[in-house]
């Protein structure tokens, strides 16, 4: 660093000070935390070592509830990915009218997610929601959407999609505008049709964007926690008891602040080989279209 | 297809998804839009087969819901909580978002890679430490805690946000400065900082979201005197139907202010949600 | 105004040195342009004088004191950059005032100073304007105001033509030298354009890849470059050169291509050695005598005429500033008139004088 602007790192100080003290620090205490036993409600607190993970992970509920985080989180980012894509494209090729349509489907993702997840409620509650009450009209009989393992599997996926496509819209949105509209001409020109267009011009052209959003989008899903607390509460049973779901219930329910953390740390562990993984892989396929 | 047919066609296109965008997006309002009318009806309308959609509103329950429920209180706290949050958030974030984007980028470059991997922290493992700690420390139901928690989720990104600001601001005026006479710090706080004035807009409009948003921390470090919007409205009543109105009604003022919010900024909501996806 | 002095000055970005022990003496109140191709350093070498870079051997002296390790605010120097840096939030005269605002003069004094240096720019009418409703041209002064009203010891001008169209620059050429005249200052001023070094310097300092080429004063780069690659950088079109080798009778030039060509006034260098004769366009004559070459294209540019001529497979430009009655593809025999070749050592291209 040259030595007339020696005096930036002092600007650090601050953030990063606030940071280490706030974040670092209560990290390092939970990871601390999951080698106790630790009951808070009786605060006795006694090291077991690794014991926390040994019996996390032989517990079928801690698998089950992996099982389900994985189907929840993939199933609702391809969902959301495939229509926020697809409205993306729609927006663009609208143009004049799209601003409309952008400020309105966007929407529910502004809304705060426990209120979101309040209206998805009342959408789905069984007879008197707005989906029951109109199937029953014409005399069909609904499934029981929060009530039944499967199909409350399928609210949630359906939940979470309401609430983060306008955000994968958004920034595909944001980076087709972003594109360089002589390219598209000229493959138009060439006599190219939509969908080779779509493959060879465009697609490879939103690899950043699209690398990010399913990136962020995935480290939110492992960590969503408002929806599914509102809508399901983690059920029917353990139907949708993601991990995230049941950290909370160990941690803050039944107490068992060291096993809860050590869950908290195994959630870390999978969502960043995650993450690299998915990096890795979108990168070698296009070559670093990432720069 | 001959070439006269080519803009007939794309105009049809055109008209095509138009109108499929515009049914799409009835649907996908209809959540929001049957709240609206949940919270204007009376419970005798609310509750029939077929759904009513013609009915006499009232707005009774939002008169309640203000003013019988203490909703007033958690607006409040609300407030006050994203406040707090924006205030620290914001002013430490753009420092530190400052340096990094002056310091040579083999430098900058491992702090935003470390900070970009603190973003994807599952909350939860904060959130335990934060509430044994303030167990300890007697801080359970104090604004400081959830605001110090909110800061901590916060700050990696609003660094990352300004960060790109920042470095659209060419260095030529830091250097003009430091020739005209400027420490950095005034170099930062005369000349900088002012253009930067639309970046701290979007940093603070997303602070304020996601702390009048969340729920996690405010669910487990509130209580009876600390509880925000979102705390409230998901303890109220929502497994009770008979008071679906009065819940709907609570649910879309809780709403509202945001949507104000995002109609009068929403050019820089899209800056921001964009950061960091389309460049850099 | 004082006298600046660089000794042995280097830096290092990394692995990679980008200036070589750079000696210049700048005396009180000269106008030194350094100039070179892209790359060679000389931004480089202007930022360690304003301080912006960190110098990594070597000193910078400015009025006999060493600054080079202050900071760029304590060196008293003013600076006009290539992007002019003027703050977008603040008016002219606020930007001209801002270096007198942070040094505490008070607000008498500085609107006393700017209202100045205003005046002798034709600044007056726009001190309220922000930078972004100036032209380029407006621009251009508003950062030669701000760097003026400090009275510095040092001016450094970072390539500050370079934004403007060919016009403005040749008038903006003018403007800044006779703003020197009636400042005085010291000036140290980067360009790639050896015409405006030319127009300008008291003294032209040419830069190659971090190294001094040479120091001096126009006339003597363009009559005596002490380099080929001085003698081809300096001038316009630039010279040209000649492999080739001296005839054994000392009375001419033979070119590698076998094409001899008479000298009025014997070489001074032994008959038979190799070397790079340089030649300058303008210095060519055409007549029915001399070595036999073609006309491959000849272009007018209403004042002079540039004609290339193809000398046996070399290619030499020739400048006429009569309308010679030439046509392209025609035969003429090109002479060369006394005492005005250069030559050059073929291996290290430094000048071989008599």
């Amino acid at each position: 660093m040259v030595s007339w602007q020696r005096g930036l790192w002092l600007f650090f100080v601050p953030s990063f000070g606030l940071l280490a003290v706030v974040l670092l620090w209560p990290l390092g205490y939970a990871i601390y935390l999951s080698f106790f036993d630790y009951f808070l409600g009786t605060g006795t607190r006694t090291f077991i070592g690794l014991g926390n993970y040994i019996e996390l992970l032989s517990e079928a509920r801690l698998w089950r509830s992996m099982w389900t985080t994985i189907i929840i989180a993939f199933g609702s980012v391809a969902l959301e990915f495939a229509v926020g894509f697809a409205l993306a494209l729609a927006l663009y090729r609208l143009n004049s009218s799209a601003k409309v349509f952008s400020v309105l489907l966007f929407l529910p993702h502004i809304v705060t997610p426990v209120v979101a997840a309040l209206f998805l409620k009342w959408m789905l509650a069984a007879n008197w929601g707005l989906v029951d009450a109109t199937l029953l009209t014409f005399d069909i009989t609904p499934p029981d959407w929060l009530g039944d393992p499967l199909w409350a599997k399928v609210s949630v996926i359906l939940a979470d999609a309401w609430i983060f496509t306008p955000l994968i819209m958004m920034v595909l949105y944001a980076a087709l505008q972003g594109l360089d509209a002589s390219l598209i001409e000229a493959a138009q020109i060439d006599g190219a049709s939509n969908w080779r267009i779509l493959r060879h011009v465009i697609i490879p052209a939103l690899i950043p964007a699209i690398i990010f959003t399913i990136s962020v989008r995935l480290m939110d899903v492992f960590r969503f926690f408002d929806l599914i607390y509102v809508l399901t509460g983690g059920g029917p049973g353990t139907a949708t008891e993601t991990i995230t779901m049941y950290t909370y219930q160990l941690g803050f329910r039944m107490l068992e602040v060291g096993k809860a953390s050590a869950l908290g740390v195994i959630t870390l562990v999978i969502v960043a080989a995650l993450l690299l993984s998915i990096n890795r892989a979108l990168n070698s396929i296009y070559r670093g279209g990432d720069r | 297809m001959s070439a006269a047919d080519a803009p007939n066609r794309r105009r049809r296109d055109t008209w095509l998804i138009f109108i499929a965008l515009s049914v799409f997006t009835v649907i996908n309002l209809m959540p929001l839009i049957w709240a609206v009318l949940t919270s204007l009806k009376d419970p005798r309308d609310a509750f029939t087969i077929p759904p009513t959609i013609i009915f006499e509103p009232t707005l009774e329950y939002h008169r309640q819901v203000w003013f019988e429920n203490d909703f007033f209180v958690y607006l409040k706290n609300s407030l006050i909580v994203s406040a707090g949050t924006v205030l620290i958030s914001v002013p430490f974030g753009s420092l530190a978002a400052y340096a990094l984007s002056r310091i040579p980028r083999r430098s900058a470059g491992p702090i935003l890679s470390a900070l970009f991997t603190i973003r994807m922290f599952p909350h939860m493992l904060l959130a335990i430490p934060f509430f044994v700690m303030g167990t300890f420390l007697n801080l359970i139901d104090s604004y400081i805690l959830l605001i110090l928690a909110l800061v901590a989720i916060n700050q990696p990104f609003t660094i990352w946000l300004m960060h790109g600001f920042f470095l659209d601001i060419p260095r030529d005026l830091d250097e003009a400065a430091a020739i005209d006479g400027c420490t950095s710090w005034q170099a930062f706080r005369i000349v900088i900082l002012p253009l930067a004035r639309p970046g701290m807009t979007v940093a603070a409009l997303f602070s304020l979201l996601l702390s009048y948003n969340e729920f996690l921390f405010a669910l487990v470090l509130t209580g009876t005197s600390t509880k925000t919007l979102p705390v409230a409205i998901a303890s109220f009543g929502g497994e009770d139907i008979s008071s679906w109105s009065l819940s709907a009604a609570g649910a879309i003022g809780i709403m509202l202010p945001i949507v104000v919010v995002m109609l009068l900024l929403q050019r820089y909501l899209v800056r921001g949600l964009t950061a960091g996806a389309v460049k850099g | 105004m004082a006298p600046l002095t660089i000794r042995q000055a280097t830096k290092s970005f990394g692995a990679v040195q980008v200036l070589h022990g750079i000696d210049i003496d700048i005396q009180d109140g000269e106008f030194v342009v350094l100039v070179g191709p892209s790359g060679c350093g000389k931004s480089t070498l202007l930022r360690l004088i304003a301080g912006l870079e960190d110098i990594t051997t070597g000193d910078i002296l400015i009025d006999g004191k060493v600054v080079s390790r202050l900071h760029p605010k304590d060196r008293d120097i003013a600076m006009v950059f290539q992007s002019y840096a003027l703050y977008p939030h603040m008016s002219v005269g606020e930007n001209m005032g801002f270096s007198l605002r942070m040094r505490d003069v008070s607000q008498a004094e500085r609107e006393r100073k700017v209202a100045a240096a205003a005046e002798i720019l034709g600044l007056t009418p726009l001190l309220d304007r922000y930078p972004r409703q100036l032209s380029g041209g407006q621009r251009q002064r508003v950062a030669m105001g701000r760097a003026i009203v400090r009275d510095p010891k040092v001016f450094l001008f970072d390539e500050p033509l370079s934004n403007l169209d060919a016009k403005l620059r040749v008038q903006m050429r003018a403007e800044i030298r006779s703003l020197h005249k009636k400042l005085k200052t010291t000036i140290v001023y980067v360009t790639h354009d050896q015409i405006e070094a030319m127009t300008m310097a008291d003294k032209i300092v040419v830069l190659r890849d971090g190294h001094v080429e040479q120091i001096g004063s126009p006339l003597e780069l363009y009559d005596a470059p002490a380099n080929a690659f001085v003698a081809e950088f300096i001038g316009s079109p630039s010279m040209n050169m000649l492999e080739g080798r001296v005839g054994e009778k000392g009375q001419s030039f033979i070119t590698a291509k076998g094409v001899e060509l008479p000298l009025e006034a014997p070489p001074p260098l032994e008959p038979g050695r190799n070397a790079i004769m340089g030649l300058r366009p303008e210095d060519i004559r055409l007549g029915a005598h001399g070595a036999p070459a073609r006309i491959l294209l000849i272009e007018p540019t209403g004042a002079d005429i540039h004609v290339n001529l193809d000398l046996n497979g070399d290619q030499l430009t020739a400048v006429f500033h009569d309308r010679l009655e030439l046509t392209e593809g025609e035969s003429v025999g090109v002479a060369i008139p006394a005492d005005v070749v250069h030559f050059f050592d073929v291996e290290t291209g430094e000048r071989i004088s008599s």
